[in-house]
């Protein structure tokens, strides 16, 4: 159990990072990677409402619509699922939570519509979904590896702030070629498997 | 019983969902309400409303926020008229600043006409030309035309001039929120009080003999109007002239002492450019 635990967690980190290798979230990526804190907020911001919306999405998709043979509805179901939790997570972190809930800032509104909770949420909720502790699991660290790509992305980012670039590539461009490469070194991780 | 399972039960199970929700939202909205401070309301209510982003917080909103939080002072806000500037100092306990009202300038006379390195056939946007080698104009620091501060403008205080192909500010409408001066590519649009009686319309940065070359109305870093300012407001920093509108006395003497013509007397509303 703990060696397939393992495997899990590695492959959801690094071998099958959500925004390098299954590129979703893109958008936050490249839009909410310039500043180190940003990103950090943007992403544990996600990683929480990843992995409350995942263990929803799973009860919800196990015990309703696979028992009544609705798969077909998993999409606005788990939408309608996310968008409530997200409201619900920003009351009662508004209320217990205020340091939190302001270094999340916006962020938590606008996760609402990420498609990499969405993407997740869909993961585990196919016609024949895994177990609760798989499921909790890996949606954890899909999301600690989409914060791990925010942030890896904000440092290369900051320090390409200064550093010297072809007027033409300054801002956006670099950006793009950066992720490129990032996205291709997360590629060679794509060979390894571990057993179990 | 088919048509039950097809058509009633989704639409139950979709309405179910909701309803939990909404019912759940209602609860926690109700029950885990966070007071805000009253105060917060009172000072939007004498904000304009506009969102114009000038202070630069996001909304009216946030920038009240700010204003009790301590952390923006009641003149960031170009657009509230005087007497709500007074009613909000007063709610915060501070004493009311009087705000010189600011209007947008263009820092450059127009370059259109003027020798170009080429002809640009792009999209027509001067963001999207300047990313483009910086524009065809010679100038690299000139206004390129593509009227981008004029869409920014939400409230129709800019215009085209389309024979000098620079915008050109109606200073009655102006509400300085500076849309503008973020939109400009080239960074051509500033704020400046409306009592200003000088203006350096011109952001060349070559200086001398190059700038002679390039454009008619260039400042060539002379420094004239610097060495026949009576209140030193005037410097010349990076090759271009800069008035120091805290000193200025507005004699304007630098606009007829100029003898490129780029620094221009101005009076309120009017464009004296030509």
């Amino acid at each position: 159990m703990t060696i397939t635990i393992l495997g899990i967690i590695i492959s959801a980190l690094i071998t099958n990072n959500i925004v390098f290798s299954q590129t979703l979230g893109i958008c936050p990526f490249l839009g909410v990677s310039k500043k180190l804190k940003s990103a950090a907020g943007m992403g544990l911001a996600v990683t929480l409402v990843m992995t409350v919306s995942t263990l929803f999405t799973w009860v919800i998709n196990k015990y309703v619509l696979l028992n009544l043979d609705m798969g077909y509805l998993r999409v606005i179901v788990f939408i309608l699922v996310i968008a409530g939790l997200v409201q619900v997570l920003d009351i009662l972190l508004k209320k217990f939570l205020p340091a939190l809930y302001n270094a999340f800032g916006i962020y938590l509104a606008l996760i609402t519509t990420n498609c990499a909770v969405l993407g997740t949420a869909m993961l585990f909720g196919g016609d024949a979904p895994a177990d609760i502790v798989t499921t909790f699991v890996t949606a954890l660290f899909t999301g600690l590896g989409f914060l791990m790509a925010l942030a890896v992305m904000a440092g290369v980012r900051e320090r390409m702030e200064t550093a010297h670039i072809p007027r033409f590539f300054k801002g956006f461009p670099i950006a793009l070629l950066a992720a490129a490469i990032m996205a291709m070194a997360f590629f060679g991780f794509s060979t390894f498997s571990l057993g179990g | 019983m088919d048509f039950f399972m097809t058509y009633i039960v989704p639409v139950l199970i979709v309405l179910g969902i909701s309803a939990i929700f909404a019912f759940i939202l209602a609860f926690l909205g109700e029950k885990l309400k966070v007071e805000v401070d009253p105060r917060i309301d009172k000072v939007r209510a004498h904000l304009p409303g506009i969102n114009c982003g000038g202070c630069g917080f996001a909304s009216c909103d946030a920038y009240a926020r700010a204003l009790i939080e301590g952390k923006a002072k009641v003149g960031d806000c170009n657009p509230t008229p005087d007497d709500d500037r007074a009613v909000i100092a007063e709610l915060l306990h501070v004493e009311a600043l009087k705000v010189q009202r600011k209007v947008a300038a263009v820092y450059c006379a127009g370059t259109m006409g003027e020798a170009s390195k080429g002809i640009y056939h792009g999209h027509e946007d001067c963001t999207s030309e300047n990313i483009i080698a910086g524009g065809v104009s010679f100038c690299e620091q000139g206004c390129l035309g593509g009227g981008t501060c004029v869409q920014a403008c939400n409230y129709g205080a800019l215009s085209m001039d389309e024979k000098r192909g620079v915008p050109v500010v109606d200073e009655d409408v102006c509400i300085a929120c500076g849309a503008c001066t973020q939109a400009c590519p080239k960074k051509l649009i500033g704020l400046i009080p409306v009592s200003a009686k000088a203006h350096v319309a011109c952001s060349c940065k070559s200086g001398g003999k190059q700038a002679i070359e390039q454009c008619t109305t260039s400042c060539s870093s002379c420094g004239l109007c610097a060495k026949n300012c009576p209140v030193k407001a005037i410097k010349v920093e990076g090759n271009l002239a800069r008035i120091d509108y805290g000193k200025c006395n507005g004699c304007s003497l630098c606009a007829t002492k100029c003898p490129r013509k780029c620094i221009v007397a101005r009076e309120y509303g009017t464009d004296n450019r030509d």
